[in-house]
């Protein structure tokens, strides 16, 4: 008779590749990623779906194509197909998934940060995240009770392999327009992207080191903003006092795409998922995916001390806010969001590029979900929640528990 | 031996049905999947509880197949 073992090699695997997330996001803030913002699920997709909605949708601070996001891609496409486990599959509840992806960033954008970013705030120092955590739990455990009583989002069939090629194909295209970007120096085909290193002041003026991005024809004269006309549009107080622009904030293209392709790869493999290993606890009393996100916490929390980046408390942490509700109600919808799509967005990352269009169907709620908070206003600011963010969350609830009760079978 | 067929059922159902197949502590269970992450958490589960596991493809299903140890 074996004996019943409690940490199986699994959970090795999943501790050395939270360790190895954690590492590098520590590193990406280092080399210029926002503050506790290695890699963030949800922020980075906005950051995307920014590049796309711009000015019109109140996203232009945020326009970037994450090429963390891209090489997470890209990388658990390759080792997927490498492994023979890349199949063509979905038709399981894929509307619900939308929804639910939608829901989920929306929700995420409250609290400021997918559940990646909640653990890495965590291993910042950031208290905040501790509140969210534990609504991110209570959001689980009320998914688990769903998950008990039948809740199926539906079964998966198999498709077309052709089919299984959308993510990788938008991921292939995302990276082409990043580079284009790149080297051009500026977005193509009326798209738009924050200039590296951008700040703003308070007059709305925004530059870099190098030169005066908006308005456009100003210039930089004596360390003020001085328009084409002669006047002054933002004083040299009001430009020594300007606060980065968050899309601005980034990594080396090339750092972030290399980071972004092992952790793609490592995660295809591990099965790494940020909310599982709450939810496995609960369900089956198996810890393997919780060692994971230990292993994140760690990691992060480590490198950002050799880094001089952590920072013990709740006031004064990078895109964060300090509203005890407003961090916590959130969190409670992207546990719940996480549990009814069948893994943290990470995983619908990792899953849409191993040809999983459920997956992808999920990372496209996101995205619209993010140009959907931001173009109402619904996503928090380092002040706090917006009004409409409580309203929001209500009716996101009573959608969410519908598409629970609706996808909940008799056993 | 008990069979569990959990094709076309993602994690974590599968892992669930496994789990909930050994509370009678069959001798052989055989378990049908369909997806990667299936198979691999079937096959960790199993390894944990104390079974010999075998995986064969067919096609594009796993026939994952444990036995006591």
């Amino acid at each position: 008779m074996g004996k019943r073992r409690v940490l199986g090699p699994s959970a090795w695997m999943l501790g050395a590749t939270g360790l190895a997330i954690g590492v590098f996001a520590a590193y990406l803030v280092k080399q210029g990623n926002p503050g506790n913002m290695g890699l963030c699920i949800a922020c980075f997709l906005r950051d995307i779906s920014s590049f796309f909605g711009g000015e019109a949708m109140n996203m232009n601070g945020f326009a970037y194509i994450r090429p963390e996001i891209v090489g997470m891609m890209l990388g658990a496409t390759v080792a997927a197909i490498s492994f023979r486990e890349f199949k063509a599959r979905g038709g399981s509840g894929s509307v619900y998934r939308f929804v639910l992806g939608f829901i989920f960033m929306v929700s995420a954008l409250i609290f400021l940060g997918c559940p990646v970013r909640a653990w890495l705030r965590l291993g910042g120092g950031d208290l905040n995240a501790a509140v969210g955590i534990a609504g991110l739990v209570v959001g689980i455990f009320v998914g688990t009770v769903f998950l008990k009583r039948g809740y199926i989002v539906g079964r998966v069939k198999k498709l077309a392999k052709p089919l299984g090629f959308v993510m990788p194909a938008i991921a292939v295209i995302l990276l082409v327009l990043a580079l284009v970007t790149f080297y051009n120096g500026a977005a193509p085909g009326g798209f738009s992207t924050v200039a590296k290193g951008a700040k703003k002041t308070a007059e709305g003026a925004v530059f870099t080191a190098e030169k005066v991005v908006s308005p456009a024809d100003a210039s930089m004269v004596d360390g003020a903003i001085v328009g084409a006309d002669g006047a002054v549009v933002a004083s040299s107080d009001s430009v020594a006092a300007a606060t980065g622009v968050p899309g601005g904030s980034r990594a080396p293209l090339y750092l972030s795409l290399v980071a972004g392709l092992a952790i793609g790869a490592a995660a295809q493999r591990s099965r790494f998922c940020s909310v599982g290993g709450i939810r496995d606890s609960i369900l089956i009393k198996r810890y393997d995916l919780l060692v994971g996100v230990a292993g994140l916490v760690i990691g992060v929390a480590v490198m950002n001390m050799v880094f001089g980046q952590f920072n013990l408390g709740f006031e004064g942490q990078p895109a964060a806010h300090t509203n005890f509700l407003g961090n916590f109600l959130p969190m409670v919808l992207v546990g719940l969001t996480a549990v009814f799509m069948g893994g943290c967005p990470l995983r619908q990352v990792i899953m849409a590029s191993e040809g999983d269009l459920d997956a992808v169907a999920a990372v496209l709620g996101m995205m619209l979900g993010a140009v959907a908070s931001h173009g109402l206003s619904l996503a928090s600011t380092g002040a706090g929640p917006a009004s409409g963010a409580w309203v929001a969350m209500g009716v996101m609830a009573a959608v969410t528990l519908g598409i629970g009760f609706l996808r909940t079978q008799k056993a | 031996m008990i069979e569990v067929d959990v094709r076309g059922f993602v994690c974590p159902v599968p892992l669930m049905r496994t789990k909930k197949a050994l509370e009678s502590g069959p001798a052989k269970i055989v378990v049908l999947a369909d997806d990667g992450t299936a198979k691999t958490n079937v096959t960790y589960l199993l390894q944990d509880e104390g079974y010999a596991v075998a995986v064969t493809n067919d096609g594009d299903d796993y026939r994952i197949e444990g036995n006591k140890q």
